[in-house]
């Protein structure tokens, strides 16, 4: 017991952050147990025997990775999985629990944390690391695995199978959901206010643990639907022609809903830094999305702008334009030139990596801004502490990929 | 077909008609029994957050993929409160619908052109009390979504004051499922506490053999009214003391749109939410539901967070009897509580409040783990100052000591060996 507290204290030290959820894991011993393993109410399950035969600092990896199990929620993901591809059985719980453990175990060790010698990488199967559970679910058989691991039981806090040695939701010393919750939620507070501290995965994971983040697409296209059918554009009620109802009832006065279909000029940024196939996936996106919404083929333009603007394309020409253009980007003359082009659009819907300067002032117009993300390094080599602008506070901005 | 069989298809009608009407009376039935299930009492938490929001008057808004059983849990509810139930299909009607008909009179000028209001919301006037259910907002168009605003927030439809006696609860269907829906501007997103709809396995097999679970209105215990109130306005005031950032902050992200946001308004019902739970006492995941409902997530998240710490035991009670000290089971609340000891000693570093923390940090050596005491241990001997003389109670923290050195032993090993490690490679 004494070596199994000095090697949480172990964990503590070298990963402070995760300090709140080592501590929330109530122990408890059991000689059934292979190894360790927790069940999804936060309890650790401690083999007496697997204690006294590991070296201390193992041990505190160990630590890390079962209290990783419960912080990335792997029960949970782990049983939807199951139920979305109705995958149940043994041999499927110890795949969900390697895939679970390639997802950990490429990101929590080294800086004070000793690779145990029986950690399973996703290297193993020659597979890429930092991918998600699921992505190594669905990508690898793991069947070759299977025969050699089949000691590997990080519990049901691992794979959302219960096991029968567990004390379940009713037993002593177990976390509520809500409890559950707090205990994340705080860590990954923890985590996003020092991020300094914290490697990539894991300040990813504070970033998405409470807010998954969305299917580009549908953002993209409720922003472009809601910014077209705002008042004054698009489908709304109008006063300018009685509704037909008012012919049964007479001496009331009914509006009638009227269809002005939207003007949408799609702006695209076509600088060396946004790749063909990123613009590509996104303008058909918006084509396609403002067709939905009810603009008319010849409603929809396309500017393509690198420095400079070019000119005003209808789309039925644009599904074959060029997107010309490389170097540097200036969207504000895409901005000018979209404003110039009479009639005057109602949505712009600009498309970019953002490293660019915005038009100061907010153009007269609703604005969607399709951001394709950029890690923060991609700096100006000239002038290394260029930090491009983000979008402005006006515009409504999704973020592609 | 011939002119004598075309003659012939009256003659044969009545007795056609007579069994046409066994085989549909048969039908109905058959219908009567498939509809007849009964209900059973059964712990359903998002049930029980829905039944106690309707209870404390805020309207509700279900979200939930079409067909999850939002309008039977409604049906449900209605059946169980003995609320008529009205559904407004928010989708198929105008704004007028909502903020009243005008209608042309005589003289305009004069008596001014009265907004009449449609018939559904004139008979729930008429009946005093109800369940106003607005199905499908999220597909409403902007002016009709703008048109509701006056109706959940003031309870007005046209020139009628809906009684207090009606209720209101809404449904949308999430942005991934309403393909070409519109979303929920911010305002109308305020008004309302918001629950995901999910349908629970069990319950939908079971409900479907004939057992549905009953909505029961919460048990309200009229002597912890006061209390209640009294706990909800002190969590929710400290809380937004603490962090006044969050008193108001309109959803910026993409993915925060629609849903509930926190501002003073949601704030308001967050406090009315926590009163009666506590009044009620629910359990805390219900609470829980309910609060990130009202204010959004995050901010839900952190009252909650809060809420915990309030309930850890006050440090100066522990200082004044460290010896029968109840500190909390869990291993973190229990660190948090130790360390509110340590920082009470802090703040009015007196000899004999020094000791007595010491007392409770054996206390807690005595019924715990000793890990826990190492962070707490570490900045309570820090404390110390030339004239006090160690208290014998240290003597028996020599486990978390040893405890530490030995973490701290098996860090520089590993560190070490990384740095070998790194060399061998670099070699």
């Amino acid at each position: 017991m004494e070596k199994l507290l000095a090697a949480r204290l172990h964990a503590v030290k070298v990963r402070p952050y995760l300090a709140d959820a080592l501590f929330a894991l109530h122990i408890v011993a059991d000689p059934s147990v292979p190894t360790m393993a927790v069940d999804a109410y936060w309890r650790c399950y401690v083999s007496p025997g697997f204690v006294a035969r590991t070296p201390l600092e193992e041990l505190a990896g160990v630590w890390v990775h079962e209290v990783s199990h419960l912080l990335r929620d792997h029960h949970g993901r782990g049983e939807r999985y199951a139920r979305e591809h109705e995958e149940y059985g043994p041999g499927e719980r110890l795949r969900r629990n390697i895939a679970a453990d390639f997802e950990i175990n490429d990101d929590i060790y080294g800086d004070g944390l000793p690779l145990p010698g029986a950690a399973v990488l996703p290297s193993l199967l020659r597979l890429p690391d930092g991918l998600l559970m699921e992505e190594y679910l669905r990508t690898a058989s793991m069947s070759s695995l299977a025969a050699n691991l089949a000691w590997l039981d990080c519990g049901s806090g691992a794979d959302g199978e219960e096991r029968t040695r567990e004390l379940g939701p009713d037993g002593a010393h177990g976390l509520t959901r809500q409890q559950r919750d707090a205990v994340r939620f705080r860590v990954a507070e923890g985590i996003k206010g020092k991020p300094g501290d914290a490697p990539e995965g894991w300040r990813r994971w504070a970033d998405e643990a409470f807010h998954p983040p969305q299917p580009w697409r549908q953002l993209l296209g409720a922003a472009v639907r809601s910014a077209a059918g705002a008042p004054g554009v698009g489908e709304n009620h109008s006063y300018r022609r009685p509704s037909r109802r008012s012919a049964s009832v007479p001496g009331v006065v009914l509006p009638s809903l009227r269809r002005t279909p939207p003007r949408v000029c799609i702006v695209i940024d076509t600088s060396g830094s946004v790749s063909d196939s990123e613009l590509g996936s996104a303008l058909l996106e918006v084509a396609a999305i403002s067709r939905a919404v009810g603009g008319r083929r010849d409603l929809v333009t396309v500017i393509s702008c690198d420095a400079a603007a070019g000119i005003a394309i209808p789309l039925c020409r644009a599904e074959k334009i060029e997107l010309v253009g490389g170097g540097g980007t200036d969207l504000r003359s895409g901005f000018a030139q979209a404003l110039r082009s009479r009639p005057r659009p109602d949505v712009i819907v600009a498309l970019t990596d953002g490293q660019t300067p915005w038009p100061s002032a907010q153009p007269p117009c609703r604005t969607v801004v399709g951001l394709f993300p950029r890690p923060a390094r991609a700096m100006n080599e000239n002038d290394p502490d260029y930090v491009p602008d983000t979008p402005p506070p006006w515009a409504r901005v999704v973020t592609i990929g | 077909m011939t002119l004598s069989t075309l003659l012939s298809a009256p003659a044969s009608t009545a007795a056609d008609v007579a069994r046409t009407g066994a085989q549909l009376a048969v039908a109905d039935d058959l219908l009567t029994l498939l509809r007849t299930t009964t209900t059973e009492p059964r712990p359903d938490e998002q049930l029980d957050a829905l039944t106690l929001a309707v209870a404390a008057d805020l309207p509700v808004l279900l979200w939930g993929e079409p067909g999850i059983g939002k309008t039977a849990a409604l049906t449900q509810l209605a059946a169980s409160l003995d609320l008529p139930l009205t559904t407004v299909i928010a989708s198929v009607h105008e704004p007028s619908d909502f903020s009243g008909l005008p209608v042309v009179g005589d003289d305009p000028a004069v008596q001014g052109v009265p907004m009449a209001p449609p018939q559904w919301a004139v008979e729930l006037v008429r009946a005093g009390r109800g369940l106003l259910f607005l199905d499908e907002l999220s597909t409403a168009t902007p002016a009709v979504q703008a048109a509701l605003l006056r109706v959940v927030l003031e309870r007005r439809v046209g020139a009628l004051q809906l009684p207090p006696g009606v209720r209101i609860v809404a449904a949308a269907n999430p942005r991934a499922s309403a393909a070409d829906g519109w979303e929920l501007s911010p305002p109308l997103a305020n008004r309302f506490v918001h629950l995901h709809w999910v349908h629970d396995r069990d319950v939908v097999v079971r409900g479907l053999g004939g057992v549905w679970p009953r909505a029961e209105l919460p048990r309200l215990v009229p002597e912890r009214l006061p209390e209640a109130v009294a706990f909800a306005r002190r969590a929710v005031c400290g809380f937004l003391k603490v962090r006044p950032t969050l008193i108001h902050r309109l959803p910026s992200t993409e993915t925060r749109r629609g849903g509930a946001w926190p501002s003073p308004r949601s704030w308001e019902a967050a406090l009315t939410l926590l009163a009666f739970g506590t009044a009620a006492s629910v359990s805390r995941e219900v609470l829980a539901l309910l609060v990130r409902g009202a204010v959004g997530d995050g901010p839900g998240l952190e009252l909650l967070a809060h809420l915990d710490r309030m309930d850890l035991p006050d440090p100066e009670t522990l200082l004044a009897e460290p010896a029968s000290a109840e500190l909390p089971e869990r291993g973190d609340l229990r660190q948090a509580a130790l360390e509110a000891v340590v920082a009470a000693v802090g703040a009015r570093p007196e000899r004999e409040r020094w000791e007595a923390a010491w007392a409770v940090l054996v206390r807690a050596m005595e019924t715990g783990t000793a890990d826990l005491l190492v962070a707490p241990a570490t900045t309570l001997a820090s404390l110390r100052r030339d004239d006090w003389e160690v208290p014998e109670a240290v003597e028996r923290l020599a486990a978390v000591v040893g405890l530490a050195q030995r973490a701290d032993r098996s860090v520089e090993r590993a560190t070490a060996a990384e740095a070998g490690h790194a060399r061998g490679v670099r070699r």
